[in-house]
Formats: structure tokens, C-alpha cells, sequence
């Protein structure tokens, strides 16, 4: 897989891409994060010749900006699952269906959505538009955590941010420097350590809010009543969450103003031949922009609704936990575009972008969307602590640790990415195999019978495997 | 301390494997060997062959001088006489403990001989088997005391011995060499390359995630679970994670003796401050046959697994006759012993401020226990039907948690004091004294007080 699909791509690249990979300090200028430069590699340029025969100016517009944001972007195949999505729900198909269709619809959008971001950007200049990609780009993540907790699921939430922070520090990276190495096996892979120290402080920070509330838990001696606790355990969540949102606007602030030049190291390597000094302007107008964020936005919000209100069946009918859906398939398909975009930046040697992209992300992820989604809950009245339990938390702390001690040195070879990938493929294991049913409310009560001979089963299927 | 070191590093200036050894070490891999193997070396000395060349007849002289060369090729070769003493305490029956006594330090040389067969193999296999020969058998006697505990179904034993081996490499053997090269050194610098000693950190970190899963697992059930179910889960998720861990470990070999060979060399640059006189060049050859080696590494293995048997068995006598637990025996005392080749070797060559090849022999070899012999026990308790999962309770998990982010730390910068060594040796002292206190029974696996008697007729009565 490694060798042919990253050659065509970059081939079909040339367009649109290397500009991101060249001109960072224009990106910057524009107010662009590494995050949003590793989704322009999905983009293609958009054939117009068709649309130039149609005589109606007004249509003509209407279509070249149809054309710009739909078929702007390879993952535009998947495209026609949201319609069968919708289908599906009217017509009473199967869940566990409708499910599946609706992860692989919000692929596309979720590229789609930093697209829009980034060209909105050209028109709101940079600082506003920096703002604006560090909010919107992982719009899908805060909208399924937020529709999510409408629906009371308040495991779900966690697990699907906790399983997106994982899938981002040891998946994303993973691969990423996994296949970098590969490609570049003989030439050194060096990338600036500063940019990633500081999304591990904050990481850290991250980790240390979710590990106060749990120990809780655990110094409560017999006598206090649970109800105290989860008291304490919720005004501890809500009093650190402000603090996560603050470091965060700190973390923007550091990374658009301040120390902006952290930011922008990659620029000096510019021995790759593109000599097609393209311009980047807006392809499409700020209201129409506008408008298709927005209708974008909707279009996410109503998949993410029949993912929300599908995935306990889904988990039945394909015999796998919620806690395994949450944590590992809804990431991946969350997290599909910036993958794609790391990945390839490896290969090109361009590890400060990949790193940009998933530490970022994590970053963005754990010290904003989390917060955001306590302070949701408050808002609307339901009790949703920053206590993501014992396992789930040592898992997070541990890969923590593990990234950071991978990115000390500076440089990077494939042991380093490989070593990543299955610290991944073991955490995704152990939920795999975990049945254990959740202590939150609302979450499923599978019986005890079904369970056993569940475990069964996939103690076998994997054993066999 | 300094007066045992001194003397051999004399005696090493005679000796042909050392010096080579310290020199050239591309041509050390080129013969497949790793550090680990390198630093036994150092306790080699060079056989005296006058005596053997008077015997007359050819044969005989053949065998002598190759007795010799195996047998008294090292400098620890007076414990092998704690060898036919133990197998002669068992069969008399007398006391346990002085059986176990002897059968440890018979078990010392034996470590030491193995190494050094398998590099003599090595100039045979060409250096890509070589090198696999070196990396399965380093730590030989760990893997089969664990094995011969495992077919006695001592889970605990084997979980405790493995888990001392990582603590002792990590903290006793880098601590003491950190310690001694600084106190040697103090005026000079120590540097050693740190990429290395990364690598092997990623996997160790990586280890105790396995490690950490199925113990958290086991914490986060509620009440309404049934304990067989959480075994169950923590057994397949244990299983699973070995098959990773071992797939980890063949890609850190392909790293390590492939592709990235040039990160494990390091130590050729500093070649050129040849303060130690040593101009002989000598080349480095076989110094016994192939099948003579080969027919000698059996019979080794046979003896380490027979006192190993001896070991496993008499293991709880001694430790009630001793007032020691089962657990500071396995945790503390078996890896000392285990490690004591490797040890003295990484020592001398941190004296030499030679610090790459100190830190390779214990880092490489506490990798190679947790990636390699920890899950290599579960396959094979796996196979035998004994449920054996990565779960080593909490207080061990958090110990060898602490070790490994310790030594991860004191290593980030690239140079070396000798405050770093002692903090590390501190460090195991406070996790020595805490199993010395503990006396809590071990839960999970069967200890139990199974009859001795099979430790006459055991599986190896040779």
C-alpha cells in the first residue's frame, strides 16, 4: 500500500498541495495551521472546461462553485453515502447499516469543513481565520460529543474523544513515522522538537485534569457517601475545564502572535522541485462560503445524529463493544483526512507538518473539545465528569509518555513509528476483549449470558487469528 | 571493588577477545555480536596451552585443550566446582537451601559460557545468524528458569524472576556501571550515544503498557463481574499482547542488525584516544570447532536446565529456611546471579569509559527480557494449558514503572556522572528493601506447597 497510492498521489498533488508545503509562512499568513495544510493533499484541481459551455452566467457561477467545494476533493466518491444514509433511515433499513453509511459520509465532510475554514480565511484575514481552523477543525469530534450528550450518552462523549486523542498520538503518528522511515530509510528525518514539547506540556496538563477526578474516586474511604464524591469529583471537572479552556486561548495565543516563528521551521527546505509558484487565491466568495459551512455543519450534525442514535445496535449486531466503537472505528473515520494528509507529508519528508497535524490535533482535542463539552454538559444540566476511569486513563497517560519520549531526540527512524502503531494495536486489543459493562448511566447492560458468550467468541476469533 | 577490576584489566591486555572486542566493534558485528556479548567477554582470559602440548597422543590432546578452552576459558570458572557439588547434595538429600546455595552459583559460569559458545558459533553462521544465535541466548538461563517454573507450575516464580531481571539490568547493573565509570572518570568526560539507548526505551515503555493493560483491566471491573470473566478477558488480552511484543522485538532486531546497524556502533569513534596501549591487533578466530561448540552448548543448556530444576524446586525450603519471601528471592537474588556475567563485564567497560557498550549490555538485555523472554513464557504457558497472563500486580508494575521512566530520564542528555549511577543504585536498594518487607502472600497464581519430591527424579536427573 505504502509504495503506489502516496506516488499518485503526489503526482496529482503538484496543483494544489505543494503550495501548502512550501509557502508555510504564507499559510500562516492566511492563518492556517499544520492541521489544516495536511487536508489540502486530498485536494484536486477541479476540471472547469464543462462548466464553461453552459451559457447562463448565473448558473455558470452556481455550478463552478458547486463543483469547487463538491468534487474539490478525492474523498468525493464518498460522497453518495449521505444520501443512502438519509434513505436508509426513511425507509426503515437496519441500523447497524444506517451506522455504517453515516461514518463513511462524514469522511468527506470533515475534509470538506477545513477546506471551507481555510478559504473563509482568505477573506477574514489571518488572525481571525487562525481562530477560526483552530475551533472548526475537529468540527466532527465537538458535534458528535455534543449530540452525543443530548442524548445522555455520556460514555459515549468520553470515549469518542478519549479514543480520538489515542488514534491521534499513536495511530496518525504512528504511521506517519513509520512510513517515513521507510521511504526515507537513508537520509535522516530531523524535525523541530520545540513545536512538539509544547503540545505535550498541555498534553500533560490534559492528562493531570483527568487523573485528579479518578483518584477521587479512589482516596474515598468508606465512610464518605459515593454522592459526595461524584459532588467534589464534578466541581473539580467543571473548576478545570475553565483552566484547560484558558491554557488553550494561551496555546492560541503562543502559536498565532507570540512565538509564531515555532510554527513556521519547515520552510527552509524548498529543494523539492515545484517550480509552479502558484498564488493561492479564494476560489470561492465569503457568503457562499458562508453558507456551505454552514449547510455543511448540518449535514455533519444530522449523520453524527444517526451515528449517536444507531451505535448501540451496531455494537449488538456486530458483536463488538461500545467502548470499542467509541474509542477506536468513530476516530479513525473522524480522523480518515488528516491521516491521509500526515502521512503523505511523511513521506515527502516533511515530518514538522505531520507532527503538526496530530500533536494539534491532540492538543486541540484534549485541552478544548474535552472542556467545551464539560462546560455543554453544565450548561444543559448533565452531570458529565472529566473522570475517564482507571484504564482508559492509564492508556492515555501511557501514550503520553511513550510519543514524548519518542520525539525527544529530534530525529526520527521507522522503529520509532512502528513501536507507535502497536502500542495502538494493543490498546485497541485490550478494548477489544474488554467487556466489562460501563458505569455510567444510560450506557448498555448487555446480560450476563450474552456476555460470556461473547467473550468466547472473540477470545477465539483473535486467539485463532 | 577497585582491586578485583584492576587485575583483569591487566589481564586483558594478553587477551586476544577483549581487546579485539573493545577496539573494533564493526568487526565485532560483523560476527554478529551484540554488546551484550561483548562485555562477557571480558571475563575471558587466555588459556595456558604449554601443559597439553606434552600429552603424546593427538586425540587426547585435541580434547584437552579443548576442555580447556571451554571449561577454564573464564575467570569464574572456580564455581563451576559448585556444579557435581550440587547434583551430589540432591542425591544424598541433604538440606534445601544448600542445594539451591550451590546450584545458583553453579548457574553463574554456566551464563558465562553459554555467551561465549554461542559467539564461537557465530564465526561459523556468518553474522546475520550469528546474531540471532546472540540475541535468543543472551539471557538463556532466564528463559530456561522460567520455562522449568513454568512446567512446575510457579507462575509467580516466573513472573517475580522475569520482572527482577529488567529491575537488576536497569538499575543495578547501568546504576553500579554509571556509577564506578563516573567515580573512574571523574575528571574526564562521559559521553555515550543516545540514540540507542532510546530505542530500547520506546519498547521497554511499550512493554509496560502490556503489562499495565490487563492489571488496569482487573482494577476497573465493578462488582458484578465475575473474577473468572475478568481472568478470561485479561488472559486473551495478555496472549494477544505477546504475539505484538514478539513481532516488536524481530522488527528490533531487523532494526538493530540490518538497517540501522550504524546506531549500534557508535562506539568506533572514540578509537582514536588509544590510551591504552594495547598495538597488538590481534585477529579474532574460532577457537573451537563448530560440532564441538555445538555438541558443548547442549550439554551446557542440559546443565543450566538441570540446576535450574534444582533451583525451581527448592526455592520455597530456602526461602522458609532463610526467613527470605519467595518473592525477594526471585525478584532480588536469582536475577543477581543470573545477571552477575554481564554485570562485571558492563562494569569494566564503564572503568574503560566505555560507556556504549555498558549501556548496550543492560539496556539491550532488559529489553530483550521484556519483549522477548516475557512473552516467549506466556506463548509457551499458552501451549502447556497454564493460564499465565501479563498481570504482575500492582506494586511490581509500579516499581518497574518508576525504573524504566527513571533511567529514561537520567539517560535523555547524553553524558553521564556519577550522582546519575548512584541515584540509580539508591533506587534499587528502595525496591529491594520493599520486597524485603513484603510478606503478603502472593495472590493469583498457585505457589503452593507442592510436594518436592520430583526434585530427585525430575525431568533432567542426569
Amino acid at each position: 500500500m505504502a509504495g503506489i497510492v502516496p506516488e499518485h498521489w503526489s503526482a496529482a498533488e503538484n496543483g494544489n498541495a505543494n503550495v501548502s508545503a512550501k509557502g508555510s509562512s504564507r499559510d500562516l499568513r492566511h492563518g492556517r495551521t499544520a492541521h489544516n495544510m495536511s487536508s489540502s493533499s486530498l485536494r484536486k484541481k477541479s476540471d472547469l472546461r464543462v462548466i464553461q459551455k453552459v451559457p447562463y452566467k448565473g448558473l455558470k457561477d452556481f455550478l463552478s462553485n458547486l463543483q469547487e467545494v463538491v468534487l474539490g476533493t478525492k474523498l468525493a466518491i464518498l460522497f453518495p453515502a449521505i444520501p443512502a444514509a438519509i434513505i436508509a433511515t426513511y425507509y426503515g433499513f437496519s441500523q447497524p447499516w444506517i451506522f455504517g453509511l453515516s461514518l463513511i459520509g462524514l469522511t468527506p465532510l470533515a475534509e470538506r469543513v477545513s477546506f471551507l475554514t481555510e478559504q473563509l480565511a482568505f477573506f477574514t484575514g489571518p488572525t481571525l481565520g487562525g481562530l477560526l481552523n483552530a475551533t472548526c477543525g475537529n468540527a466532527t469530534e465537538l458535534i458528535i460529543a455534543i449530540l452525543a450528550l443530548t442524548n445522555n450518552k455520556v460514555a459515549v462523549v468520553k470515549y469518542s474523544l478519549l479514543g480520538s486523542i489515542l488514534s491521534n498520538l499513536l495511530l496518525v503518528l504512528g504511521t506517519s513515522l513509520f512510513c517515513g522511515g521507510i521511504a526515507n530509510i537513508r537520509r535522516e528525518q530531523r524535525f523541530d522538537r520545540k513545536q512538539a514539547d509544547v503540545n505535550f506540556f498541555l498534553l500533560l496538563m490534559g492528562l493531570l485534569c483527568h487523573l485528579l477526578p479518578m483518584l477521587f474516586g479512589y482516596v474515598a474511604i468508606g465512610e464518605t457517601s459515593p454522592d459526595v464524591v461524584a459532588d467534589m469529583s464534578l466541581n473539580l471537572s467543571r473548576a478545570s475545564s475553565i483552566v484547560m479552556l484558558i491554557s488553550y486561548i494561551a496555546y492560541l495565543v503562543f502559536q498565532l502572535w507570540t512565538h509564531r516563528q515555532l510554527f513556521d521551521a519547515q520552510d527552509q527546505e524548498d529543494e523539492y522541485d515545484d517550480n509552479v509558484a502558484e498564488e493561492e487565491t479564494a476560489v470561492i466568495g465569503f457568503w457562499s462560503g458562508f453558507a456551505w459551512l454552514v449547510g455543511m455543519t448540518l449535514v455533519i450534525a444530522l449523520l453524527s445524529e444517526y451515528v449517536v442514535a444507531t451505535i448501540e445496535t451496531a455494537s449488538e449486531s456486530w458483536g463488538l463493544s461500545v467502548s470499542f466503537i467509541s474509542i477506536i472505528l468513530l476516530p479513525i473515520v473522524g480522523n480518515a483526512a488528516e491521516h491521509a494528509g500526515a502521512i503523505i507529508f511523511a513521506f515527502k519528508n516533511k515530518l514538522d507538518i505531520s507532527l503538526g497535524v496530530a500533536l494539534g490535533s491532540a492538543t486541540q482535542i484534549g485541552l478544548f473539545v474535552v472542556p467545551l463539552t464539560i462546560i455543554v454538559a453544565w450548561i444543559i444540566g448533565i452531570k458529565m465528569d472529566l473522570n475517564f476511569n482507571l484504564l482508559e486513563t492509564g492508556s492515555l497517560a501511557l501514550s503520553i509518555i511513550i510519543t514524548a519520549f519518542t520525539l525527544q531526540d529530534g530525529t526520527s527512524h521507522y522503529m520509532k513509528g512502528l513501536v507507535l502503531l502497536l502500542c495502538y494495536v494493543i490498546i485497541a486489543i485490550c478494548f477489544f476483549v474488554d467487556k466489562l459493562p460501563q458505569k455510567q448511566p444510560n450506557a448498555i447492560h448487555l446480560g450476563h449470558q450474552l456476555m460470556n458468550t461473547a467473550v468466547n467468541a472473540i477470545g477465539k476469533g483473535v486467539l485463532s487469528s | 571493588m577497585g582491586s578485583t577490576v584492576e587485575p583483569s584489566a591487566i589481564t586483558e591486555s594478553g587477551n586476544a577477545n577483549a581487546n579485539a572486542t573493545v577496539k573494533g566493534s564493526s568487526r565485532e558485528l560483523r560476527h554478529g555480536r551484540t554488546a551484550h556479548n561483548m562485555s562477557s567477554s571480558s571475563l575471558r582470559k587466555r588459556s595456558d596451552l604449554r601443559l597439553i602440548q606434552r600429552v603424546p597422543c593427538k586425540t587426547l590432546k585435541k580434547i584437552l585443550s579443548n576442555l580447556q578452552e571451554v571449561i577454564l576459558g573464564t575467570k569464574l570458572n572456580v564455581l563451576f566446582l559448585a556444579i557435581p557439588l550440587a547434583v551430589f547434595a540432591n542425591s544424598y538429600h541433604y538440606g534445601r537451601p544448600l542445594i539451591f546455595g550451590l546450584s545458583l552459583i553453579g548457574l553463574t559460569p554456566l551464563a558465562e559460557r553459554v555467551s561465549f559458545l554461542t559467539e564461537q558459533l557465530a564465526f561459523y553462521t556468518g553474522p546475520t545468524v550469528g546474531g540471532l544465535l546472540n540475541a535468543t541466548c543472551g539471557n538463556a538461563t532466564e528463559l530456561i528458569i522460567a520455562i522449568l517454573a513454568l512446567a512446575h507450575n510457579k507462575v509467580a516464580v516466573v513472573k517475580y524472576s522475569l520482572l527482577g531481571s529488567i529491575l537488576s539490568n536497569l538499575l543495578l547493573v547501568l546504576g553500579s556501571s554509571l556509577f564506578f565509570g563516573g567515580i573512574a572518570n571523574i575528571r574526564s568526560e562521559q559521553r555515550f550515544d543516545r540514540k540507542q539507548a532510546d530505542v530500547n526505551f520506546f519498547l521497554l515503555l511499550m512493554g509496560l503498557l502490556c503489562h499495565l493493560l490487563p492489571l488496569l483491566l482487573k482494577y476497573s471491573a465493578t462488582g458484578e463481574t465475575s473474577t473468572a470473566m475478568i481472568n478470561k478477558m485479561s488472559l486473551s488480552l495478555s496472549r494477544t499482547s505477546s504475539i505484538v511484543m514478539i513481532i516488536a522485538y524481530i522488527a528490533y532486531l531487523i532494526f538493530q542488525l540490518w538497517t540501522h546497524r550504524q546506531l549500534f556502533e557508535a562506539q568506533e569513534d572514540d578509537d582514536d584516544d588509544d590510551a591504552y596501549n594495547d598495538d597488538v591487533t590481534v585477529e579474532e578466530t574460532p577457537v573451537i570447532g563448530f560440532w564441538s561448540g555445538f555438541a558443548w552448548l547442549v550439554g551446557m543448556t542440559l546443565f543450566i536446565a538441570l540446576l535450574s530444576e534444582y533451583v525451581v524446586a527448592t526455592i520455597e525450603d530456602a526461602s522458609d529456611s532463610w526467613g527470605l519471601s519467595v518473592n525477594f528471592i526471585s525478584i532480588i537474588l536469582l536475577p543477581i546471579v543470573g545477571n552477575a556475567a554481564e554485570h562485571a563485564g558492563a562494569i569494566i567497560f564503564a572503568f574503560k569509559n566505555k560507556l556504549d557498550i555498558s549501556l548496550g549490555v543492560a539496556l539491550g538485555s532488559a529489553t530483550q527480557i521484556s519483549l522477548f523472554v516475557v512473552p516467549l513464557s506466556v506463548i509457551v504457558a499458552w501451549i502447556l494449558g497454564i493460564n499465565m497472563d501479563l498481570n504482575f500486580n500492582l506494586l511490581e508494575t509500579s516499581c518497574l514503572a518508576l525504573a524504566i521512566i527513571i533511567t529514561a530520564f537520567t539517560l535523555q542528555d547524553g553524558t553521564s556522572h556519577y550522582m546519575k549511577g548512584l541515584v540509580l543504585l539508591l533506587c534499587y536498594v528502595v525496591v529491594a528493601a520493599c520486597f524485603f518487607v513484603d510478606q503478603i502472600t502472593q495472590n493469583g497464581a498457585v505457589v503452593g506447597l507442592q510436594p518436592m519430591n520430583n526434585a530427585g527424579g525430575g525431568l533432567f536427573s542426569a
